[in-house]
C-alpha cells in the first residue's frame, strides 16, 4: 500500500515496562511487546491474562499508569488513538464494534477516508461539499482499496448488507477488512477467529499471511486458537495475570513448560 | 449579611436534599433524571392543592405528600419508565428522562385545575417560631430545612457505606449481571433507589415551596443548582454534592445582598440585566469552571461508557425493500400538503401553519445535532432566539434587508454555539445537555433580559422580506426555504461527514481507532446545527412581525426536543410534522376545549418522546415497521421461508 520502509532501525510498534491497573487489580505488569516491520506476533494467554488491555494501550484507548508505548522509534503513550491511526495502527475488538447503520462496504469507506481529513482545516475545507451534495464522491484510489479488501476477505457478495445484519463469524470478517482499508502499517488483531468454523478460520489465517507476504503489513494477534498463533506467528509472547510468562519463537513455546502450566494448569 | 448567608445555607440544603437524590438514582441506575425538578415542583404543587385547596393540615399535607405520594410516585415511575432504561443508549437514557421533565409539570394543571398561576408561599409553620442562634435571627422553617439536610446526607452515607443494602448498589453498580447472579435482587435494589430519589425530590420541592413559593421560577433555580452539584459530584460523589448545593445555595444568595449589590453598583447600575442575571447564572458558571476543571483531569474518556450513543437502527432492511418511490412517498405528501394549504386556509390558519413552517426550520437542526451527531441539545431554542434577536438588530436599526439579516444573526450563531459546547464535548452526551441547558438559561436572564433585546416585553421589530411581505407570499417562500435547509441536511447526511457521524453513533471507540477526529465532527455538526436553528427563529421571528424573546424561552427547548422526538429525530419529515403540529395542535385545543386542557399538547408530546425515544424515527418509522412486519409475516406463510442473511451482530 504507502510506503512501508522504517526511517530507521527502530521496531514498528513497540512497548515498554507497561503497567495498568484497575483499582486494586494489576492488569498488566511491566509488560513489553516487540513488533518489526512485517512480522507476526502472537499474544496468548489464558482469560484474564491482560490482552485485551495490552491492545487498548498499543492503540491508545487506555493510558499506562507506567512504560512507553513507540512507533517508529517515537514516544506515542500520550498520544490519542486518532495520533496512533495516522501512524499506521489499526485495530479490531474481540467485542464487535461495527457501525451498525451502515453497510459492509461503507465500514471500509470510512476508515479509507479517515487519513484524508486529518485538520480542522481539512473538514471546514470539505464541509461546503458536503452541504451542496458533492461530499460522498469516491476519493482517489478508494475503490481499488476498499473493493480489494472486500475481496480479499470473501466479502464482496454482502457489500452492500447493513452491518446489523450480518453474522458474527462474517462481523470479526469485516472488521479485519475495514482496518485493512485504512492502510495501517500495523494491525491489532483480536481474536479474529472466534465465531469462525475451521474452514474459515484456515482462510483467514492464509489471508493474514498473504497480507505480511504482499503488502508487508506488521500483525499481532491476540487468540484463543493456539495452533493458528503457533503456526502463523513469528514470534510468540505469552502473558498470564498480566505479566510476560514466555517469550520467543513459536517452537519454543509450545515445548515452554511455563505456558503449559499456564494453559493446563500443571504444577511445576 | 449574616441574612442573606442563613438564606443561603437555607436554599443550598434544599438543593442539597435534591442532588442527594439524584446521586442516588445515577449511581444505582445510571440515569440521569432530567425531570428531577419536574418531580419536585409535581409533588409541591400536590402538596398546594392538598393544603389550599382540599383544607389539609399542612403537617399532615406534607407527610403524606413527602412520604406516600412521593415513594409511590417513584415505584411507578421506576416500573413504566426507568427499570426499561438501565440497559437503553445513553441518548435514549436521557431523552425519555427530558420527555418526562415535560409532561409532568403539564399535568399538573389537567390534574389541579384551579391552581392560581401565582402560588403564594404555604409555611410549614405558620406563622414560624423564631429563634436567635449566636446572634442570628432564625425561624423554624429554616432550621428544619438544614436540619433535614444534614440528616438525609448523614443518612445516605450510612446506607451506602455500612449497610447490605449499599453494596447490593455498589454491586449492581459494576454489573447488573454479575451482581443478579450472585444473589442481589437488582429490580429492588433500584426500585428502592427511586422510591428513595423521588422522596428526596419531593421533600425538597415541598421545602422550596414553603420557603419560596411554588413558582416556577423557583423549582428552575432548583433544577440548574442540583444539576450544576451533579457535575461538581462527578455524578456519584454524596460528599462533593451537598458540598457543592451548599456552595451553589450561599453564591446565589450573597450575589442578592446588599453589599455586593452596592458593590457592583460601580461597573453598572442595579437594574442592569446583566447584574440581574448574575444569581440566575451562577449555576452555569459553577458548571462551566468544574466541566473545564475535569476535562483536564478526564484521562480514560472512553472507559466511561462504552456502549452506542444511539439505538441500532433496524430501519435500513426495511427502506432497502421499498421502492424508491415509496421511501419519498411522506415527504411528497406533506410538501404536496404545504402546498395547496393556502387554498383552504383563512389568515388565522394560515399564521398557525406558516409559523409552524418556520419552527420545522429551526426543528431540522434537531436532525443534524441529535439524529445524526448523536448529541443531546437543549439550547436550539436559545440559538433560535439569539438569531432572532440579532436579526431584529440588524433590520431595523441598521436597515440591512432581513433575510440578509437573518443569514448574518444565524452566521453569528454558530461560533457562539460552538463556544457554548467547547467545555463539554469531549466528556460525553450528559455533560452536553447539562451544559446546553444551563447556557440556555444563561442567555435566557441576561441577553434576552436586555432593553435592547426585550424591547418592554414586545421585542424588537422584524420586519418581511420586501416584495414578499404578503401572507400568501412569505407563506410560500418559507417553503422554498425549508426545502433548502432541507436539502443541506440530507446532503450531509450522504457526505463523508455523514458516514463518519453514522459510524460514530455507533461506536466512538472505533472510529476514534480509525483516526477520525471525534470531537472535530461533533463541533461541525454542532455549528451547524446552531446555524439552522438561526434561520429557523429569524424566519419565526420575521413571520410574527417581531423577535420576542418570550417565544425562545429556555423552558420551551425541552419541549422543542420532545415533540422532534415524538415524529423521529432523524427524520426530515419528521422534523416538518413536529414543526407543523407544535403551532396547529395548541391552536385546536385552545378553539376546541376549555382553559384546563391549555396544557395538553405539552403533555402529549413529553409523553410521545418517552414513548419513542428509542427510535429515531418516531411514530412514522413505527407504523412503517408494524406494516413491514405484517407484510413479511404474510409472505413466509405464504411462501418459502425468507433467506436469513445471518444472525443479528448485536447479539455478541
Amino acid at each position: 500500500m504507502t510506503d512501508r520502509s522504517s526511517p530507521t532501525d527502530h521496531p514498528l510498534l513497540e512497548a515498554t515496562d507497561v503497567t495498568v491497573r484497575f483499582g486494586g487489580l494489576v492488569a498488566l505488569d511491566r509488560v513489553a511487546l516487540t513488533v518489526p516491520p512485517a512480522t507476526i506476533v502472537g499474544l496468548i494467554g489464558p482469560n484474564g491474562a491482560g490482552k485485551s488491555t495490552l491492545f487498548g494501550v498499543l492503540s491508545g484507548l487506555i493510558r499506562p499508569r507506567a512504560g512507553t508505548v513507540r512507533i517508529d522509534g517515537n514516544d506515542v503513550t500520550r498520544a490519542s488513538p486518532q495520533a496512533r491511526a495516522r501512524l499506521g495502527v489499526a485495530r479490531t475488538f474481540q467485542r464487535l464494534e461495527l457501525f451498525g447503520e451502515l453497510t459492509v462496504r461503507q465500514q471500509l469507506v470510512v476508515a479509507y477516508r479517515a487519513k484524508r481529513r486529518r485538520t480542522l482545516f481539512d473538514l471546514a475545507r470539505t464541509l461546503p461539499l458536503d452541504l451542496l451534495g458533492l461530499g460522498n464522491r469516491p476519493a482517489p484510489g478508494e475503490d481499488a482499496t476498499v473493493d480489494g479488501a472486500l475481496e480479499l476477505l470473501g466479502l464482496t457478495s454482502v457489500a452492500s448488507v447493513s452491518a446489523s445484519a450480518i453474522g458474527l463469524g462474517t462481523g470479526r470478517l469485516v472488521e479485519v477488512a475495514r482496518a485493512l482499508a485504512s492502510q495501517p502499517r500495523v494491525l491489532l488483531l483480536d481474536e479474529p477467529s472466534s465465531g469462525l468454523d475451521a474452514r474459515e478460520t484456515d482462510e483467514l489465517a492464509e489471508v493474514l499471511a498473504r497480507l505480511r507476504a504482499e503488502a508487508g503489513v506488521a500483525l499481532v494477534l491476540v487468540e484463543h486458537n493456539v495452533g493458528m498463533v503457533l503456526g502463523l506467528a513469528d514470534d510468540v509472547t505469552v502473558l498470564d495475570f498480566g505479566e510476560v510468562i514466555a517469550r520467543g519463537p513459536a517452537a519454543a513455546i509450545r515445548a515452554d513448560a511455563a505456558v503449559q502450566a499456564a494453559y493446563l494448569g500443571t504444577s511445576t | 449579611m449574616t441574612t442573606y448567608f442563613v438564606a443561603g445555607i437555607v436554599v443550598g440544603s434544599v438543593y442539597a436534599i435534591a442532588t442527594l437524590g439524584l446521586v442516588l438514582t445515577y449511581t444505582t441506575s445510571r440515569i440521569f433524571n432530567f425531570a428531577h425538578g419536574a418531580i419536585a415542583f409535581f409533588v409541591a404543587v400536590t402538596f398546594y392543592q392538598a393544603t389550599v385547596n382540599w383544607g389539609w393540615n399542612a403537617h399532615l399535607a406534607g407527610v403524606l405528600t413527602i412520604f406516600m405520594f412521593s415513594p409511590l410516585l417513584g415505584l411507578f415511575l421506576w416500573a413504566v419508565l426507568f427499570r426499561r432504561l438501565t440497559e437503553s443508549p445513553s441518548s435514549v437514557r436521557l431523552v425519555s428522562t427530558i420527555g418526562l421533565s415535560v409532561a409532568l409539570p403539564a399535568l399538573a394543571p389537567i390534574l389541579y385545575p384551579h391552581i392560581d398561576a401565582v402560588l403564594q408561599p404555604s409555611m410549614l409553620w405558620s406563622p414560624a417560631h423564631e429563634y436567635t442562634i449566636f446572634g442570628v435571627h432564625v425561624d423554624s422553617n429554616q432550621v428544619a430545612v438544614v436540619v433535614a439536610a444534614a440528616l438525609i446526607a448523614v443518612l445516605l452515607t450510612v446506607l451506602m457505606r455500612a449497610t447490605p443494602y449499599g453494596l447490593s448498589v455498589r454491586a449492581a453498580v459494576d454489573s447488573q449481571t454479575m451482581a443478579g447472579a450472585s444473589g442481589v435482587n437488582t429490580s429492588f435494589v433500584t426500585a428502592v433507589s427511586w422510591m428513595i430519589g423521588t422522596t428526596l425530590a419531593g421533600a425538597a420541592g415541598v421545602l422550596l415551596g414553603a420557603l419560596r413559593g411554588f413558582t416556577i421560577l423557583q423549582f428552575t433555580f432548583l433544577l440548574l443548582g442540583s444539576f450544576a452539584a451533579m457535575v461538581v459530584a462527578r455524578m456519584h460523589s454524596l460528599t462533593l454534592a451537598f458540598a457543592g448545593s451548599m456552595a451553589i445555595g450561599l453564591l446565589q444568595e450573597l450575589s442578592a445582598s446588599q453589599q455586593f449589590q452596592h458593590f457592583l453598583e460601580h461597573f453598572a447600575s442595579a437594574t442592569n440585566p446583566i447584574i440581574l442575571g448574575i444569581r440566575p447564572s451562577i449555576p452555569f458558571i459553577v458548571m462551566l469552571v468544574f466541566l473545564l476543571v475535569y476535562n483536564g483531569l478526564q484521562e480514560e474518556r472512553f472507559a466511561i461508557d462504552t456502549r452506542s450513543t444511539a439505538e441500532p437502527v433496524r430501519e435500513v432492511v426495511v427502506t432497502r425493500d421499498q421502492p424508491w418511490w415509496r421511501r419519498l412517498l411522506p415527504i411528497a405528501v406533506c410538501l404536496v400538503g404545504v402546498l395547496v394549504a393556502p387554498e383552504f386556509l383563512n389568515g388565522l390558519w394560515l399564521a398557525i401553519v406558516a409559523s409552524g413552517l418556520a419552527l420545522a426550520t429551526a426543528f431540522l437542526s434537531y436532525v443534524v445535532v441529535t439524529g445524526d451527531g448523536g448529541m443531546i441539545s437543549l439550547c436550539q431554542i436559545t440559538f433560535a432566539g439569539i438569531a432572532a434577536a440579532l436579526a431584529a438588530q440588524f433590520a431595523t436599526n441598521h436597515n440591512v434587508p432581513v433575510l440578509l439579516a437573518i443569514l448574518l444573526g444565524a452566521l453569528i450563531v454558530v461560533p457562539i454555539g460552538m463556544l457554548a459546547a467547547l467545555p463539554s464535548l469531549r466528556l460525553g452526551s450528559l455533560y452536553l445537555a447539562l451544559a446546553t441547558l444551563a447556557f440556555s438559561q444563561l442567555v435566557q436572564n441576561t441577553y434576552f433580559q436586555t432593553s435592547r433585546i426585550s424591547n418592554f416585553g414586545q421585542g424588537v421589530a422584524v420586519p418581511r422580506p420586501g416584495g414578499l411581505a404578503g401572507d400568501r407570499a412569505f407563506y410560500y417562500l418559507l417553503v422554498v426555504l425549508f426545502v433548502l435547509v432541507a436539502l443541506l441536511v440530507r446532503n450531509l447526511e450522504r457526505s463523508t461527514t455523514g458516514l463518519n457521524l453514522a459510524a460514530m453513533r455507533s461506536s466512538e471507540t472505533a472510529t476514534a481507532t480509525l483516526g477520525i477526529n471525534i470531537v472535530w465532527s461533533k463541533f461541525v455538526a454542532f455549528g451547524l446545527s446552531a446555524f439552522i436553528a438561526g434561520i429557523g427563529g429569524g424566519l419565526y421571528a420575521s413571520y410574527a412581525g417581531a423577535a420576542n424573546m418570550n417565544q425562545f424561552d429556555a423552558l420551551l427547548g425541552a419541549v422543542w426536543l420532545a415533540v422532534v422526538v415524538t415524529w423521529g429525530i432523524r427524520s426530515i419529515t419528521g422534523a416538518l410534522l413536529a414543526g407543523l403540529s407544535f403551532t396547529i395542535i395548541p391552536q385546536l385545543v385552545t378553539d376546541h376545549l376549555s382553559g384546563r386542557w391549555l396544557n395538553l399538547p405539552t403533555l402529549f408530546f413529553g409523553l410521545g418522546a418517552i414513548a419513542l425515544a428509542r427510535d429515531p424515527r418516531g411514530i412514522l418509522h413505527g407504523a412503517t415497521t408494524r406494516r413491514y412486519e405484517r407484510r413479511m409475516r404474510r409472505a413466509r406463510r405464504t411462501a418459502e421461508p425468507a433467506e436469513r442473511v445471518g444472525e443479528p451482530a448485536g447479539a455478541a
